[in-house]
């Protein structure tokens, strides 16, 4: 096995006698994936969030292609990951290597491994950067090898680009027109685990959420899997930019949600999730539940869109072109190029929030996130979430988005633990802030569920005293504020309550019940 | 010693600064400032700064971190970023006619690379690009303890890896502490800089060539260091190379081996006519993903190893927690091994010297060369091309 797992290795050559030729050590080069692969393999894919990863499903079986989702990553998977790759990788790298190795070997053990890799191939995110998110695979690469599986296919997308091309060979063809479908297939995974998460605190009939949940994915899947293929490989962008499809069925979704009944007067924390990628965005052993756990803990979650994340890397292309006006020929026109697809993005993001009923929290401004971070970190530095993980704390304290911010940081993670470092001033500037970062290790659970307890206990006192300073203000009593939900279109989930000044839920509800009676 | 400024005389950080000659810079030595030091000389050089009175910290060492670096962290992370605290509280207490005005510690975004233009980008670690904002808050969370000393805090992120972008991306945070500086001025330093810099490492790659050639003339074998280039601080790398010299092995260090075309034609000609590679600083083939400088710098160094018979060892040097290195341990080891190289590691090397297992993994390794290295030495000559240049020099 080629695992560095020692601290000092000496490793000394076998005496041989005669001279022999040397083979030197080449790279893993995926074998290609040809249009009869198309019929045979299956797509795999993961490290999302579930209802995402099957909206793209939906969006990639469009084109043709078989997909499967790869189960969500345990605890086992971390083990395995650590065990079949180089010793020190971020936590984040275990959990997906040993992800995709622990499903490719159970595969084997059923298939064997020439038959796993004549059926599946495995497509994942690059980087256009120096972090190891760029470099996931040469742990992958790793893993596979030592599965003995090194003729197992595995192609990378480069998250900064639209156009994949044709990954070697001609069979799987990432065009525009399917990108920008996966797109859609974030975007609309984002707004509904908001609404989601926006309304399971308050349900009244337990389950009830989760069940129209699914039972959404599976519509709006449908909608991504049986679109009609307008256009070509790129004028078929045109179609997603305009077409009012997907908002028919986000609204035909909303209406199934809007039907739930909510006690929006129980008085609940709300918690930011913020951090690095992969953990923010997962939802399983990865992070410890920690979405489940802080609603178990009595908290409303507010969790982290993958949208503001494309929305970021758009700035940071946006302001790469913008310094390099007049140095380098082009610039202006690609910094106008990054500002017009934010442009686009944001639209799309708010057309399918207003299908939505417009409950859909409103993606940040990143202008507003840079100038919040700017005195703590550059904007410029790139590589995690940068300075947006320092502006999106401030930006969700100072606009009472959340009563605080649970920041998860894996173990290891480089420019993460810059970005948690520089909050250091932050926080000596804006001590009320509540800031929750938890280092992640994946099995080191009750220590990081512990420190997240005790800033939640704070939050919960913040809440309770919102609620109760809304009441005064008001003239309110729980009791009365309850009479008043009786007859409100506020009982019903599909009802938005106004952000008044708060940052929780029943406290704004308060105030929104005082204005409308 | 606290860096506060308890018991000392408090400027205002924004206050009137001497006239240039009289500016008194400090420069932390810390991270990429050890490859591009020649830069930094001869940027301020030609702005007219007195070069005695630029000052670098000193080399890392546990006492400096106990004196000047306790309490400042904020965040675990790796040694070498760590260590950059010491190096800001050295800097800041230093008093009375050794004061300094200006801390300068720059953002070095990119880095200048041999390599560039044969690989993806030669962007620096995003751990060390950002260490002085992470740094900064250590200085900050209780108060500002660059006012407090009286001191400008200057940190331009600079991409030194794009020389056309320096000058504008400095010309602002120059002007901080340089009042009237013009940007022809500061074009005029850059160009001064990266000559200063191209000079330093032309010298040092013709040394590791002379090296080469010796060696190849007496069929005699050296060592590759492949690290960082912080692992030059005897506090970082902590000088394992030196006791392996002290053994009479020549060290060479990945980071100035020579890129002569002839030398490259004969080690990489074969590959490059079989399009295994475009050119022989291509390490497309080993490492396509080539965004990181040092990290590049590093698997071209282990190739060069591998082709290079009189390179009989290479010892692996990296630090605790460092991420770039970790996804290339086994790339390394493996193009090292491949050409029966002798691979040794040292790896998560932190502030402790463990002097004892040190000298014995030294003895090892020296005990390893003497036994093996004739024999890796005809090994891989006998796999190599005829007619080899560095043999054909002239004896000095």
């Amino acid at each position: 096995m080629h695992n560095a797992d020692t601290l000092e290795r000496t490793t000394v050559p076998q005496q041989q006698g005669a001279a022999q030729r040397i083979v030197h050590y080449r790279a893993y080069k995926p074998a290609p994936f040809t249009l009869e692969d198309r019929e045979q393999a299956t797509i795999l894919f993961g490290g999302l969030q579930w209802r995402t990863e099957r909206l793209i499903q939906g969006a990639i079986e469009r084109f043709g292609y078989k997909t499967a989702v790869l189960p969500t990553a345990t605890r086992e998977d971390l083990l395995a990951g650590r065990e079949l790759a180089d010793i020190g990788q971020c936590c984040p790298t275990s959990f997906t290597t040993g992800n995709l190795a622990g499903f490719l070997r159970k595969e084997s053990q059923r298939l064997g491994a020439a038959e796993v890799s004549r059926r599946y191939v495995h497509v994942t995110a690059g980087s256009c950067g120096s972090c190891r998110f760029g470099q996931y695979h040469q742990s992958y690469e790793l893993a596979l090898r030592n599965l003995d599986l090194e003729s197992f296919r595995l192609f990378l997308l480069q998250q900064n680009a639209l156009d994949q091309g044709e990954a070697a060979g001609q069979g799987l063809d990432l065009s525009p027109q399917l990108m920008t479908g996966v797109f859609w297939a974030v975007l609309m995974g984002d707004v509904l685990q908001d609404l989601e998460y926006q309304i399971r605190p308050y349900e009244v009939h337990a389950g009830e959420t989760e069940r129209v949940a699914r039972e959404s994915v599976e519509r709006l899947h449908e909608a991504l899997r049986s679109a009609p293929l307008r256009g070509g490989r790129k004028s078929g962008v045109l179609w997603y930019l305009l077409t009012g499809h997907f908002t028919a069925a986000l609204r035909e979704v909303y209406a199934r949600y809007a039907a739930i009944e909510v006690d929006r007067l129980r008085v609940k924390p709300l918690v930011k999730i913020t951090g690095e990628f992969y953990l923010q965005t997962v939802e399983g052993e990865p992070n410890y539940n920690i979405h489940r756990w802080l609603e178990a803990e009595g908290a409303e979650v507010y969790p982290a869109a993958i949208s503001i994340w494309i929305d970021y890397l758009l700035r940071l292309a946006a302001q790469e072109a913008e310094d390099r006006i007049g140095v380098r020929r082009g610039a202006r026109v690609k910094r106008a190029g990054a500002a017009a697809v934010q442009g686009l993005l944001r639209w799309n993001y708010d057309r399918m929030r207003a299908a939505l009923g417009g409950l859909p929290r409103e993606m940040p401004r990143q202008e507003e996130l840079r100038a919040l971070a700017a005195p703590y970190y550059h904007s410029r530095l790139n590589g995690g979430e940068g300075d947006m993980l320092v502006g999106k704390a401030l930006w969700a304290h100072r606009k009472k988005k959340a009563h605080m911010t649970c920041e998860l940081s894996p173990y290891s993670c480089m420019p993460n633990t810059m970005s948690v470092g520089a909050m250091a001033a932050a926080l000596g500037r804006h001590p009320d802030v509540l800031y929750a970062p938890l280092e992640i290790k994946g099995d080191a659970e009750v220590h990081a569920l512990s420190r997240c307890q005790m800033i939640l206990t704070e939050a919960k006192r913040r809440a309770q005293r919102e609620f109760e300073e809304a009441l005064e203000r008001t003239g309110l009593t729980p009791a009365s504020a309850r009479e008043r939900l009786a007859g409100h279109p506020a009982r019903l989930a599909g009802c938005k309550v106004p952000h008044g000044g708060a940052a929780g839920t029943a406290a704004n509800l308060v105030l929104h019940l005082a204005a409308t009676n | 010693m606290d860096t506060s400024a308890a018991g000392t005389e408090t400027r205002i950080a924004h206050g009137a600064l001497p006239a240039r000659d009289k500016l008194r810079l400090g420069i932390p030595r810390v991270l990429n400032v050890w490859s591009t030091h020649q830069f930094w000389i001869g940027l301020f050089g030609a702005l007219g700064l007195d070069a005695r009175r630029i000052v670098f910290s000193s080399d890392t060492s546990d006492e400096q971190m106990r004196e000047f670096g306790k309490g400042r962290g904020t965040v675990d992370s790796c040694y070498p970023v760590k260590c950059v605290s010491a190096h800001y509280g050295e800097l800041l207490a230093l008093d009375r006619h050794r004061r300094i005005d200006v801390l300068f510690s720059t953002m070095i975004y990119s880095v200048p690379s041999f390599l560039h233009g044969h690989v993806v980008d030669s962007l620096a670690c995003p751990r060390v690009m950002a260490a002085p904002e992470n740094i900064k808050a250590g200085f900050l969370k209780e108060g500002d303890a660059f006012a407090a000393r009286g001191v400008r805090y200057v940190a331009p992120l600079v991409a030194l890896g794009e020389p056309d972008m320096a000058a504008r991306q400095l010309l602002a945070a120059l002007a901080e502490f340089l009042p009237g500086v013009t940007r022809r001025e500061v074009e005029a330093a850059v160009r001064a800089g990266y000559a200063a810099l191209e000079a330093f490492a032309a010298a040092a790659r013709r040394q590791s060539r002379e090296i080469l050639e010796n060696c190849a003339r007496l069929e005699r074998p050296c060592l590759l260091v492949l690290a960082r280039p912080y692992h030059m601080d005897p506090g970082i790398g902590h000088e394992i190379e030196v006791d392996l010299q002290a053994y009479g092995f020549p060290v060479l260090w990945g980071q100035y081996l020579p890129t002569d075309p002839d030398l490259l034609g004969w080690m990489f000609g074969a590959e490059v006519a079989a399009g295994q590679v475009r050119s022989g600083l291509d390490i497309a083939d080993v490492w396509p993903s080539s965004y990181s400088a040092n990290t590049n710098e590093i698997l071209w160094a282990a190739k060069f190893a591998a082709r290079m018979p009189w390179i009989a060892g290479v010892i692996r040097l990296s630090s605790y927690e460092c991420g770039m290195d970790q996804p290339t341990y086994t790339p390394v080891q493996q193009i090292v091994e491949r050409s029966g190289t002798l691979f040794f590691s040292f790896q998560d090397l932190d502030s402790t010297k463990p002097a004892g297992a040190v000298r014995i993994r030294v003895e090892t390794i020296a005990h390893y060369l003497a036994r093996d290295a004739a024999g890796i030495i005809a090994r891989k000559r006998d796999a190599s091309p005829p007619d080899c240049p560095l043999a054909a020099a002239p004896l000095p």
